[in-house]
């Protein structure tokens, strides 16, 4: 029953396998996170550099989920909230940023919709500090305030999942319908690059694309030292059995609420750096279609290890972009089988299996246990 | 943009005629929810390749319809035979294996979404295609307060008579029998003799035949497209949902979330009111998630 507990356990001592060793981990995230570090250095073309950034974004998202549905047991199927609320947030700053408060005071969409003056909800994005702020922030406390809706009343499970639906569809219809204020189905495509300090960052540049690197590294070691923190492994614990851990007096949700909350503000860092990187928002940023997309990068790369779905959501995408549009029409055939066999055959998706593999390489585990491991694992 | 474009004032006429119009969207959500409440409530199963099922639905009837020349109600039945077998090889395919793990059943049968949706456009294209609304459902009942096409009120009486169908199967039928047994408690319906796995394939393969109806239904009041599933799959789940996973309970839930949508809808517009009752579904189920019917705090 108690596998995350016999995991950290693990982690302590340096006889178990090369994947529970601490220091190899950090190793390899840090490893990982230099070589897509040093990437401008290799890529030529500004075109593979966008598109780099774009999956680093992705990656974020994957990891987001890896935090709330891999350690947390919350399978939220609306990330995408976050993601576009920032995305939005992100959006009308970038817009007020070419808006000038006296020649050009509103948006030229705005024009076409009869609005005569700027919307109040606008207005504080004039500043790029207090926009950056309230993209941030605004997603977070939602999430916050939704998830104590949820924890606090003990939904769980499938139940979550139908909820954070209903309200990932609610948040798109709203975006599509209030027209004068977020450009509906048009969406809103800032005229100029996102500037910061007096300095521009082309979306085709290599400084913009170390910014959406330098959101993936400190997020992801920052997630990864609160897992293996007492926080982490409480989270953990009311994953594997969260009656257990009301018993042993933990308040379950508020440990839940919190664990949501982050996820919501690091999918909130995603949306940030995506309208950076493409320079356009619109409600498809709240499809269902993407929120279900960034569980299957996680659910490739393996849920229960955050670097394992990192590598999810640039294996899936990069591969999606190789095939080229030759191939697109068999790329949906081929996603759908490649999900279905993951979720039928490695239900811990890549990372499961360099953690079998590693195991049997240190001897650790014998052919039985593993499967009596598997089957556990299963039954969850 | 005013306050006044936003709000439609009251006026009797038009409202009872929103009222009318929230019937026939209920009887759609109701349709399209009626399947996934029967493979929900059995088996815990979360088929979000249900839309597909509905996809599947409508083009087969228009293959039955368009290519062989088979009269539309004829096309149903074999819509719901075609579109049951499908699911029959997807229980004992994909979902068998994952009966202990419901939220993978979700990821799994998302996946096999994206496949059903991309071999219907290799096979049909992605430009849209029609099924034609037969001769005899060609009027329109029009009185002052009401305004109804026949085929809406022939998709009205669908929806009731499948739900009678779905009634007496479940509770006057010796299957119906077995699958409430096996619905209350696997194992001990098993020690009784009840093949749990057969009635779970029957149940599975009957509700992916009763979406391939409602999709029959659907795609003569719509255009038919690859991807028109996943324009039913948020509210057939809200509905299940709503209802507390039971038939009694999706038709009232149907029925509430239909006529409240209409109205909302009456008084600010489509996009808007699709908002507000997503929102109060949140929070309705944040206070009652074991639904409007079901009694105690069992969830699955």
């Amino acid at each position: 029953m108690s596998t995350a507990a016999d995991k950290v356990a693990a982690t302590g001592n340096g006889t178990t396998s090369l994947y529970h060793n601490k220091a190899a981990q950090w190793l390899l995230y840090l490893a990982v996170f230099a070589v897509l570090a040093l990437m401008p250095l290799l890529v030529e073309n500004a075109f593979t550099l966008n598109q780099l950034a774009r999956y680093t974004c992705f990656a974020i998202l994957a990891m987001s989920v890896s935090l709330v549905w891999g350690y947390g047991g919350i399978l939220s199927l609306g990330q995408g909230i976050a993601f576009g609320l920032a995305a939005y947030g992100m959006g009308m700053t970038m817009q007020m940023q070419y808006q000038h408060p006296e020649y050009d005071p509103i948006p030229s969409f705005m024009l076409t919709n009869e609005l005569e003056s700027l919307p109040l909800m606008w207005a504080p994005f004039w500043s790029t500090t207090t926009g950056l702020i309230l993209t941030l922030s605004v997603p977070t406390v939602f999430f916050a305030v939704f998830g104590a809706m949820m924890f606090q009343a003990r939904v769980a499970g499938v139940f979550v999942a139908i909820m954070t639906l209903a309200m990932l569809a609610a948040w798109y219809s709203m975006a599509y319908d209030m027209q004068p204020f977020t450009a509906g189905f048009n969406g809103i495509s800032p005229p100029l690059p996102f500037s910061i300090g007096g300095f521009e960052l082309d979306p085709y540049g290599a400084p913009a694309y170390l910014v959406c690197v330098g959101f993936l590294a400190v997020l992801t070691c920052l997630a990864k030292l609160l897992m293996q923190s007492r926080f982490g492994v409480i989270v953990q614990a009311i994953r594997d059995d969260a009656e257990r851990a009301r018993f042993l007096g933990y308040n379950v949700a508020s440990y839940q609420i919190a664990l949501f909350a982050i996820s919501g503000f690091i999918a909130a860092c995603a949306g940030l750096c995506w309208v950076m990187i493409v320079q356009y928002v619109s409600p498809t940023s709240l499809e269902l279609t993407l929120s279900i997309a960034m569980v299957i990068w996680a659910a490739v790369g393996g849920r229960l290890s955050l670097l394992g779905a990192i590598m999810g959501a640039f294996l899936v995408n990069g591969m999606q972009s190789y095939l080229g549009d030759e191939l697109q029409q068999l790329w949906m055939l081929f996603l759908g089988a490649i999900f279905i066999g993951v979720v039928l055959l490695l239900p811990r998706g890549l990372a499961g299996l360099m953690e079998l593999i590693l195991d049997r390489l240190a001897g650790l585990r014998g052919r039985s246990q593993d499967q009596a491991s598997g089957q556990k694992e299963a039954a969850e | 943009m005013s306050v006044h474009d936003f709000w439609t004032p009251f006026s009797l006429i038009p409202f009872i005629n929103a009222l009318f119009i929230g019937i026939s969207l209920a009887s759609i959500w109701l349709l399209a929810a009626l399947g996934l409440t029967i493979i929900y409530g059995t088996m815990g199963v979360i088929n979000m390749a249900h839309g597909e099922f509905i996809m599947l639905g409508a083009y087969s009837t228009y293959v039955f319809q368009s290519i062989l020349g088979l009269p539309f109600l004829l096309c149903l039945p074999l819509s719901f035979f075609v579109v049951a077998a499908i699911g029959l090889l997807v229980e004992r395919s994909i979902i068998r294996p994952l009966y202990a793990r419901p939220l993978d059943t979700l990821l799994a049968t998302w996946g096999l979404s994206l496949i059903l949706i991309q071999s219907v456009r290799l096979i049909f294209g992605g430009e849209p295609q029609y099924v034609a609304v037969p001769e005899w459902l060609n009027f329109v009942v029009q009185t002052s307060f009401l305004n109804l096409s026949g085929l809406r009120i022939f998709i009205i009486v669908m929806a009731v008579a499948l739900c009678g169908l779905t009634w007496f199967l479940m509770y006057r039928t010796s299957y119906g029998v077995k699958v409430r047994a096996v619905m209350q408690d696997k194992e001990m319906a098993q020690s009784f003799g009840v093949n749990s796995s057969r009635i779970y394939s029957l149940t599975f393969a009957y509700g992916a035949g009763l979406a391939g109806v409602a999709g029959g239904l659907f795609g003569a009041v719509k255009t038919l497209f690859p991807d028109m599933g996943s324009g039913y799959i948020v509210e057939a789940f809200l509905v299940v949902v709503v209802g507390g996973v039971q038939l009694a309970g999706s038709v009232l839930s149907a029925g509430l979330l239909g006529e409240l949508n209409s109205v909302f809808s009456y008084f600010t517009n489509d996009t808007f009111a699709r908002f507000v009752l997503f929102t109060l579904v949140v929070i309705f189920l944040r206070f009652r998630p074991q639904g409007l019917l079901s009694e105690g705090a069992t969830r699955r």
